[in-house]
């Protein structure tokens, strides 16, 4: 008897102390954060694996950078640009897929959303030190160098060419996008269930958090300091990118420019919307439409999401109204601490 | 049936498992203090507690660009910079767990370690 007891005792102690340690290693994340691809990325992986799941995924991210950037020379992008309008280029199967991805949703926004805007990127030089306002006839003609149709990929000989000189691809409105995605792969490879990885603002997150439940994600209040929001978002699996007017931008002589540029006009784009968020399942996709519904405005982007199957949007407006679509309803909580803005719950 | 010295190993025992448990909960909301972190290119220059601090203290961050970051009792900033978009600065105070200001262009970041509780991140 006394025995008996003195067993279960010892017994109970063992797996009381064990469950309590390993609860306590699994809920504490692995946590890091790096510059790449020119913004702050941020990770919280939980598991077993989580330190070597992180760094792996981080070294993943920096691989795609030098795949994509067109800031340094040398990279497969670079030389897809510097070969306009004369060969053919061999790229990786990434680049191939994400060229391919970006002309996809370039044709689904009619061309709002286009990866060949880098000339007039290039021109505002809104991502350097000295940005500037270019003059009316520099944007005239570089407006002629822009356009999707140019860009012809061979998927099979994974080749690719731009056919007139002086276009530029710039996929840095998409490979952020395709990072997040690349990192969630990661993760998964090394037996991650949970994990949250944040590239410059686009989040996507692996399963829930360790106990179950969603991950809490913000929108940002679009004229509210960096991390205030509108909202809070309740994903599991799920791509979460935002695009705004307050993300980057300069002031000259009063007026502010920011950093997303119209395809159609050459000049930052001005429709009704100052803020969008996309929440799908993968975050190349949410990085494009987040962009593209972004210059086509409320009315057409709202369209354009509500034809995509798994794809949803936040969506706030100039004049401080937020609506969201209808497969967010219960996913996103409306919590304005700013009290400036209003929900439109159905349009 | 039961032998003084019995009794009183039981009463170790379940007094262990009782410690074990308060210990496990001890560690699990160990809130005692906001540490910040100061970091530049991914590497810590200082680490402060919050709470311990008195009087306002400045930690200068150099590299391309060179910014001043306040630390006040609980909270912490980034005051000034000369970087060209002042991002940094404008994220203004940080003072809860998971709060976070950076600063790109001199790969600079401050940091309260820790999970927020109403949130696991921001889109923007």
């Amino acid at each position: 008897m006394i025995k008996k007891v003195m067993c279960l005792l010892v017994l109970s102690t063992l797996i009381l102390t064990s469950c309590g340690y390993n609860k306590s290693a699994e809920n504490t994340p692995v946590e890091k954060q790096e510059f790449h691809m020119g913004t702050i990325i941020t990770e919280k992986v939980y598991g077993a694996q989580a330190q070597i799941a992180a760094d792996e995924a981080m070294k993943r991210i920096k691989q795609i950078e030098d795949l994509m950037t067109i800031n340094v020379p040398g990279s497969e992008i670079g030389r897809l640009n510097e070969e306009a309008g004369k060969n053919e280029v061999k790229l990786s199967e990434e680049s191939i897929y994400v060229i391919e991805t970006s002309k996809k949703f370039a044709e689904l926004s009619d061309g709002s959303f286009d990866v060949t805007v880098g000339p007039l990127v290039k021109t505002w030089g809104i991502f350097t030190e000295h940005p500037r306002v270019p003059s009316k006839e520099e944007i005239k003609s570089l407006l002629s160098l822009v356009g999707y149709k140019d860009l012809s990929i061979d998927s099979k000989k994974l080749t690719a060419k731009l056919a007139r000189p002086r276009q530029i691809a710039d996929l840095g409105g998409i490979a952020k996008g395709y990072a997040g995605d690349a990192a969630i792969e990661v993760y998964k490879d090394y037996g991650i269930n949970s994990a949250f990885i944040n590239l410059g603002g686009n989040v996507v997150v692996l399963g829930g958090k360790p106990d179950g439940s969603p991950w809490k994600i913000g929108v940002q209040n679009p004229r509210a300091e960096n991390g205030k929001y509108v909202g809070i978002l309740s994903v599991k699996d799920k791509a979460v990118v935002s695009s705004g007017d307050y993300e980057r931008y300069f002031e000259k002589d009063g007026v502010r420019y920011h950093h997303i540029i119209d395809p159609k006009t050459g000049y930052p784009s001005n429709s009704d919307l100052i803020g969008t968020t996309i929440v799908a399942d993968k975050s190349i996709e949410a990085d494009a439409l987040s962009t593209a519904t972004f210059i086509l405005g409320l009315d057409k982007g709202m369209k354009l999401i509500e034809s995509l199957d798994g794809v949803d949007a936040v969506f706030i407006s100039k004049d401080k109204k937020v609506y969201v679509t209808k497969g967010l309803k219960d996913v996103f909580a409306f919590n304005d601490e700013s009290g400036e803005y209003q929900y439109v719950e159905k349009r | 049936m039961l032998k003084k010295g019995d009794i009183i190993l039981v009463g170790i025992i379940v007094l262990g498992i009782l410690m074990g448990f308060g210990w496990n909960r001890f560690n699990a909301s160990n809130d005692t203090g906001n540490i910040a972190v100061i970091k530049q290119n991914d590497r810590v220059i200082k680490r402060i507690n919050l709470d311990t601090i008195n009087k306002p203290e400045k930690v200068e961050i150099l590299g391309d660009y060179k910014e001043v970051v306040l630390v006040e009792k609980g909270r912490i900033r980034f005051e000034d910079a000369d970087c060209p978009d002042k991002v940094c600065v404008k994220t203004g105070w940080l003072s809860n767990k998971g709060d976070i200001a950076v600063c790109l262009p001199n790969k600079a970041m401050i940091k309260i370690e820790g999970e927020s509780e109403r949130l696991d991140g921001v889109a923007y």
